[in-house]
């Protein structure tokens, strides 16, 4: 079963993502921060993390460079708002290697389509 | 206990009209649905500009929580054109979209092979969002939004007079929501013309500075002194001084010297102390600009700022002489700023004073020239080091 990452800092929004990839056979683990997700990347090694860009404590893009770092191969998908400050981000997060983002709020298709197509 | 449904709609449609916040608006629903009708959760997707429909708010007792702003459906979704697109409205019989209609629906043999694979695909959907029934909410032809509700306690299905509640509810709500836009619209718009007076009032100030090369720049510091000292006066008179008050002395304090358009650049620009009959061309200006501003009723307020700014405490100022407080606050304020900046500031043929000798000198015509209690609130700015 492919393993899936998910990081975010909002609760809810863990859950209701877990639950829809469970939903669909993927095995799930969650992170409550970058830390947090530096931490279970390495040890887990998923074969996709989904990343939000903007956490409290290290944000999302610091949280890419530091597994990219410690795992050239890591594919990473980023999530982020429609704010300015998060789309302009992405450039760096595309020079940091992340393979896609998606943007909030999610067509949920298209998420499930996102991340099939990359596990 | 059963619920009155036509009694819940008749207090709902009139808390409804009393709230002007879109968002506050949908919680309020979502919230009265979850506790009224005893469903897991509720959502509703709002239909926001452009092509998208956004989950707004979401939330229930033991449902899923879906964050607000974290999924949408844009207009392409199945279950959105299932409820949008005149074709397939047929399928919804106009109406709520119940999870195990729809089902059975399925097997009805009338149904093109093309509807049932829609059907389907509006299915996935709500079981997306774990959602058993969906009520839609039209303004005229328009989809304003989904009204999406979990399972019901117990999983007991819903009854017809429930459905007919959420439809009745999902149209009082469309007007509601689309009351809420429209109010707020507006007041964008009254925000939008607020900004455009100011700047339209900023421009004309800036035309005087234009004019005058002498006072570049004492427009906009009479302006900021003239509401430092107000809040600071508002501190210890605080019946005194409103909000209104305040956005008053702002036009004021920018259009204080407008009348100096009326007055020749020789004058104004003049290398040297003015003669008498200079002096009395001068101290024109203060008319001039009330009768500028005069047709501009809305400015009825501000105008006595600019009329009476070089009125003295003691009646010895022009045009008209007043005395004590028969001169309006907002006047007196500005002249309390405008005597502090004209003293302050360079002139070609003398040096302006130091900030400490202007305060001397506002301390000695306190009374005189000028309002003892303004005064006294600008020497006590300056002692708190803001000026």
């Amino acid at each position: 079963m492919a393993k899936l990452l998910i990081v975010d800092d909002e609760v809810d929004v863990r859950e209701f993502a877990a639950n829809f990839f469970r939903k669909r056979k993927v095995e799930v683990i969650t992170a409550s921060s970058g830390e947090e997700a530096v931490e279970i990347a390495r040890q887990e090694k998923p074969d996709l993390i989904l990343l939000d860009i903007k956490m409290s404590g290290i944000d999302g893009v610091e949280t890419l460079r530091i597994i990219r770092g410690n795992d050239p191969a890591a594919k990473i998908i980023m999530v982020t708002g429609r704010k300015p400050e998060e789309e302009n981000a992405f450039e760096k997060c595309k020079e940091l290697g992340a393979i896609d983002y998606v943007h909030k709020p999610l067509e949920l298709d298209e998420l499930e389509k996102i991340v099939f197509a990359a596990l | 206990m059963r619920v009155d449904y036509k009694k819940e709609l008749e207090s709902a449609a009139k808390s409804m009209i009393l709230v002007h916040e879109p968002d506050v608006l949908i919680k309020m629903i979502v919230r009265m649905i979850v506790q009224k009708v005893k469903v897991s959760h509720a959502g509703i997707l709002l239909h926001k500009n452009g092509n998208s429909y956004v989950l707004t708010v979401s939330r229930g007792p033991s449902g899923i929580k879906i964050p607000a702003g974290f999924a949408r459906m844009d207009t392409d979704n199945p279950l959105i054109r299932i409820f949008r697109d005149p074709v397939y409205r047929s399928l919804t019989n106009g109406g709520v979209f119940v999870c195990k209609e729809v089902l059975k629906q399925l097997s009805n043999k009338k149904l093109s092979a093309e509807q049932k694979e829609i059907l389907k695909k509006a299915l996935y959907q709500m079981e997306i969002f774990d959602t058993a029934v969906c009520v839609p909410s039209y303004h005229r032809q328009d989809l304003l939004g989904l009204l999406l509700l979990g399972k019901k306690e117990k999983k007991k299905d819903f009854a017809k007079d429930e459905l007919d509640f959420f439809m009745a509810l999902a149209s009082d709500v469309a007007m509601a929501i689309r009351n809420a836009q429209l109010f707020k619209e507006l007041e964008n718009e009254l925000d939008k013309k607020q900004r455009l007076f100011i700047h339209t009032i900023i421009a004309l100030a800036a035309a005087i500075d234009a004019k005058d090369h002498y006072t570049h720049g004492h427009t906009s510091r009479v302006t900021s002194l003239s509401l430092e000292i107000a809040r600071r006066f508002a501190q210890e008179h605080k019946d005194m001084i409103n909000d209104s008050f305040l956005e008053h002395l702002h036009v004021a304090g920018l259009l204080h010297d407008i009348g100096k358009i009326g007055i020749p650049e020789s004058i104004l620009n003049k290398q040297g102390p003015l003669d008498e009959l200079e002096r009395q061309k001068m101290k024109e200006h203060p008319m001039v600009g009330a009768a500028i501003l005069t047709p501009i009723k809305e400015l009825e307020d501000a105008i006595l700022g600019v009329k009476y700014h070089h009125e003295s405490f003691d009646g010895s100022g022009y045009p008209q002489g007043l005395k004590g407080d028969h001169i309006p606050l907002i006047a007196a304020i500005i002249s309390v700023a405008d005597t502090f900046d004209a003293m302050t500031t360079d002139r070609p043929y003398r040096k302006g004073l130091s900030k400490e000798d202007a305060i001397g000198e506002i301390k000695r015509v306190s009374g005189k020239q000028l309002n003892p209690q303004v005064a006294q609130t600008f020497v006590k700015l300056y002692e708190e080091g803001k000026i």
